[in-house]
């Protein structure tokens, strides 16, 4: 169903991405924290956002493997 | 303010620009050089995604919940982590049978429903309706906000004839012909509407991002300012949190939002459109994988900012928060950035539209109208395509129409997020018939048509109900305490649930009864032959497809047709150039010597009815192809047979191919060894000769001067015995030179063919070295020169060949003797170690070597220094002792500035990985 390690790869980032921005882990960062002058909870959203698109980057973009 | 003018003359003129792109690239599609075959263009033309909703709706969104207007960006990210799984896959199928609508993929994957296709093309049509208003309320407002004064009412509702909702959507209905119908395209691919599509993302990405940075650093000093001052205010704290939000963070709510957006974003009939129907090149889906969510971060950036900026600059509730991005700039004295933030706007509707429509439009043609119209009696005319055109451009005009009619009708009350969601949580309903029928080939024609029905009823009942009713005069009642009282059937809480939002309950309950409709319906009925086949071709697309083939895999057909039935058909439904085209190509494909050769065989009728669905359906084809030939139904066996030979015959031919590939690289490989053993062979044979001619050179010289001097003496009886002494002792020293050249000579030869004997032993360098020293001792003597030794106390030891190595050191130590200056002489010997190598380096106060001396002193008979100076030697010595060196792994080399002396060292390794198979004990 999913072959091919760049199939696979991408399959398990997604299913982190599901777990990192949801309940009850997205709860962990909503606290009165300021970092950067910046409210912690919206920060650590887009900063996890753009973790996962890094990675996907990585991975989509790695040469070679043919799926 | 801005004059009326100047907004509609620029909208007019950013819309004319669009049309001019789309003109461009469609006439460089015609010309076969495409500006849209790169994935760069292909991620931003999937940002059609974006709409008036993300544009104005996503503030008013975070203005008055927050971080909420974010799972809407988050649910598409994830889905296209998948993309290179899901994606691909859809883009493939669709390309193998032509398939250029979600209605037919889904008829096509079911065994070529025309009935589920018009139920999938009806749940779209219904389904979008209120996203079209969405576009249009979104315009409008920007519109109005930015023609009339600062702080004038709201105006009651318009009469219809003045109200500019509705010229919006008639000048876009006009544009969307423009750019989706102004010709008949077999595949349904508009390269130009792309391109256009693709300039639009970047517009609206670039105006949106523009006034973000101005509400950040013009308004603000900076987002941690912003930020800051937000904090100060508790009502606006909150928007920056999930937590304090009413009783908590509601996690199903946020993750059924998510849910929703991942499945909206693939099965949406725009994104079906660009991702699928529009793909150049699968490859492209890797690219996009990344950059489109990159593009849906960049584009939700400044939402929250602008939303706080706008609560903080008006206060809250005395603006509209959906229009912050016009009215904060307008309102601060910069009519320019508005304007272009209206522009932004207009793009992200404009776009939205422009494809939304064009797609269900090609639906309703396709699967909803023209298999209507065969069945009436369309047949008998000639030529389709003009009917073709005219029924799209009518479906253009009477959906933008619809949508206006649902804007007037409900639009007004609601915000445009809600509007929105309600399209998205429709088209979810294609997501349990699209994924199972892509991976699972259990599913059938009926379920996926029961799943669709409940799905899209309960939608219907679940969120479209509650939010018409207010507006069309129902009573609250109904919704309230449910029809005729009957509170279990309330559309809000269905069967008395409560506890979910209005979203999360109707997406629970249409997408949990579409799911199981589906699979339960499947898994209790059995599935037919068509719908079997077509499962096979769906579910295994990778196994018997590659990118670039066309038509591989199994027909499933079985009967009679005759070629000119097949080929007027064609004619009637493509045209007559574009008929001819193909079915030439398919006999030069086939191998039949010319068009009327063609065997009309299965090959040849899928063949047609493929490029028939690319047309007008998969659905309407196979009705069409159907009516010209005669046709056995095939039973499930059958199915499994036809299966089971095409498995045969493509492993066949797998292994054929792979076999030939095979016998074609070995050649390959077996020339390339070839030449490269020729070119050695050439090489030596031309270093051979060389060898042989410096040989018989150096030989001469002695040989000469011996047979001069033996000559004086046979010429002259009476030489006196003193000469003749003299004499005879340079005849010895030639002959002496003259042996020591012959053995270097066949020492070399030896070493050079491998047939050199080696003695293996514990050696101690430092010891040889002394010894060395102790040889040579005489020859410094002579010479006047200073020998001075560096040793360390201890070396570790060597395995190599002890004579071999005193040879190489007496031979850089003679060298050097060589060279010194008389009298002046002082030569340096180093031993060194190091964890790995064990090193001699051999320094002099001679001349030094000239920097292009230095490269040839190595080689056979180049003696370093001019001829005329040259010293005793064969020429040899150091090639020999670099082959030694060599040979048991280590290197010899040469530092030098001329006038500054020269130094030789080598270094050898302590331990030698891969002995060498010449040493032998």
């Amino acid at each position: 169903m999913f072959k091919g390690l760049r199939s696979q790869r991408l399959l398990g980032l997604s299913a982190l991405g599901w777990l990192l921005l949801n309940a009850p882990l997205l709860t962990l960062w909503d606290r009165e924290v300021v970092l950067w002058g910046l409210p912690l909870l919206p920060l650590a959203l887009f900063v996890g956002w753009t973790g996962l698109i890094a990675l996907a980057a990585w991975i989509a973009e790695a040469p070679g493997e043919p799926d | 303010m801005l004059s009326v003018t100047i907004v509609v003359a620029t909208s007019f003129a950013y819309l004319a620009l669009l049309f001019g792109v789309a003109h461009l690239g469609d006439r460089r599609a015609r010309e076969g050089r495409s500006l849209i075959g790169n994935a760069w263009v292909y991620t931003l033309s999937m940002g059609v995604y974006c709409t008036a909703w993300t544009y104005f709706g996503s503030i008013a969104s975070a203005a008055t919940s927050g971080l909420w207007f974010l799972p809407i960006y988050l649910g598409p990210t994830l889905a296209m982590l998948l993309a290179w799984t899901l994606l691909r896959k859809m883009i493939r199928i669709a390309r193998i049978h032509r398939i250029t609508s979600i209605a037919d993929f889904i008829a096509s994957r079911h065994g070529k429903s025309p009935l589920l296709a018009m139920l999938v093309t009806l749940i779209a049509v219904i389904g979008i309706l209120p996203y079209v208003a969405l576009q249009l309320k979104a315009v409008a407002s920007g519109y109005a906000l930015l023609t009339e004064l600062p702080g004038a009412a709201a105006a009651q509702p318009l009469p219809w004839w003045r109200d500019s909702a509705l010229y919006i959507a008639l000048v876009l209905a006009g544009f969307t012909i423009a750019f989706g119908t102004r010709r008949l395209d077999a595949s349904e691919r508009h390269e130009g509407m792309v391109a256009a599509i693709a300039l639009e993302s970047l517009v609206k990405l670039v105006c949106f991002v523009a006034v973000g940075a101005f509400v950040a650093w013009g308004l603000f000093d900076g987002p941690a300012d912003l930020f800051a001052r937000a904090a100060d205010r508790p009502e606006l704290a909150r928007l920056s949190s999930l937590r304090d939000l009413g009783a908590g963070f509601d996690g199903g709510s946020w993750f059924a939002m998510m849910l929703l957006a991942a499945l909206s974003v693939i099965f949406l009939p725009r994104q079906f459109q660009v991702m699928v129907v529009e793909n150049v090149d699968e490859r492209h889906v890797r690219r996009a994988t990344w950059a489109f969510p990159l593009y849906l971060l960049l584009i939700n950036l400044f939402v929250l900012p602008i939303a706080l900026g706008g609560l903080l600059h008006f206060g809250i509730g005395r603006e509209n928060p959906e229009t912050f991005v016009l009215s904060l700039p307008l309102a601060t004295g910069h009519p320019a950035l508005a304007l272009a933030a209206f522009i932004g706007g207009l793009s992200a509707a404009t776009g939205m539209i422009i494809v939304e429509v064009i797609a269900v439009s090609t639906m309703v043609c396709n699967d909803l109208l023209l298999p209507l119209q065969l069945r009436a009696g369309l047949r008998a005319a000639r030529d389709l395509g003009g009917v073709l055109l005219g029924i799209r451009r009518g479906v253009i005009v009477a959906i933008l129409l619809l949508g206006y009619l649902y804007y007037r009708v409900a639009g007004e009350t609601q915000a445009l997020i809600s509007i929105g969601l309600i399209s998205f949580a429709a088209v979810a309903q294609f997501a349990p018939a699209m994924l199972g029928g892509m991976y699972w080939k259990g599913g059938t024609r009926r379920a996926a048509f029961a799943g669709l029905s409940a799905g899209f009823l309960l939608w219907a009942w679940t969120l479209m109900l509650p939010s018409l009713a207010p507006a069309v005069g129902m009573p609250a009642q109904l919704v309230d305490a449910g029809p005729f009282g009957v509170a279990w059937l309330r559309p809000e809480h269905l069967l008395g649930m409560t506890g979910l939002d209005k979203l999360t309950h109707a997406l629970f309950w249409s997408l949990s009864v579409n799911t199981a409709l589906y699979f339960g319906v499947s898994l209790l009925g059995r599935p037919s032959a068509r719908e079997t086949s077509q499962a096979l071709l769906f579910v295994d697309v990778f196994e018997r497809t590659d990118r670039h083939s066309a038509d591989r895999g199994p027909v499933f057909w079985r009967g009679h047709a005759e070629l000119a039935d097949l080929h007027r058909l064609a004619v009637r439904f493509l045209g007559a150039d574009d008929a001819e085209r193909l079915i030439v190509e398919y006999a030069r494909r086939s191998g039949a010597a010319g068009p009327e050769q063609i065997v009309a065989d299965a090959r040849f009728v899928q063949f047609v009815e493929t490029h028939l669905a690319g047309a007008i359906g998969s659905a309407s084809a196979r009705l069409m192809v159907a009516s010209v030939v005669d046709e056995e139904a095939l039973e499930l066996d059958d199915v499994m047979r036809i299966l089971d030979e095409a498995s045969r015959e493509a492993a066949q031919l797998r292994a054929h191919s792979h076999a030939l590939e095979e016998n074609a690289r070995s050649l390959q490989r077996a020339t390339a060894e070839l030449s490269a053993a020729n070119e050695a062979l050439k090489s030596l044979d031309r270093l051979k000769d060389e060898f042989m001619s410096s040989v018989t050179h150096e030989l001469r010289t002695p040989l000469t001067s011996i047979r001069a001097l033996a000559e004086l003496m046979a010429d002259d009886p009476a030489l006196d015995v003193a000469q003749r002494q003299h004499f005879l002792g340079l005849v010895v020293a030639e002959t002496e030179r003259l042996t020591r050249l012959v053995n270097e000579v066949l020492d070399m030869a030896k070493l050079e063919s491998g047939h050199a004997e080696w003695r293996a032993a514990e050696v101690d360098l430092r010891a040889l070295v002394q010894q060395a020293v102790q040889t040579t001792r005489e020859l410094f003597r002579e010479r006047g020169a200073v020998v001075e030794m560096h040793l360390p106390d201890a070396v570790p030891p060597l395995q190599a060949d002890p004579d071999r190595l005193t040879q190489v050191l007496v031979n850089l130590l003679s060298n050097a003797a060589k060279f010194v200056p008389t009298e002046r002489g002082h030569v340096d010997i180093t031993l060194y170690a190091n964890t790995e190598h064990l090193g001699v380096t051999v320094c002099d106060n001679g001349p030094g070597v000239e920097a292009a001396q230095q490269a040839l002193v190595f080689e056979r008979f180049r003696q370093g220094g001019d001829t005329a100076q040259r010293p005793q030697g064969t020429g040899l010595g150091l090639p020999i002792s670099r082959r030694i060196v060599e040979h048991f792994g280590g290197r010899m080399w040469l530092h030098s500035e001329p006038g500054h002396g020269a130094c030789f060292g080598f270094e050898l390794p302590l331990r030698r990985d891969t002995p060498d198979q010449e040493m032998r004990p």
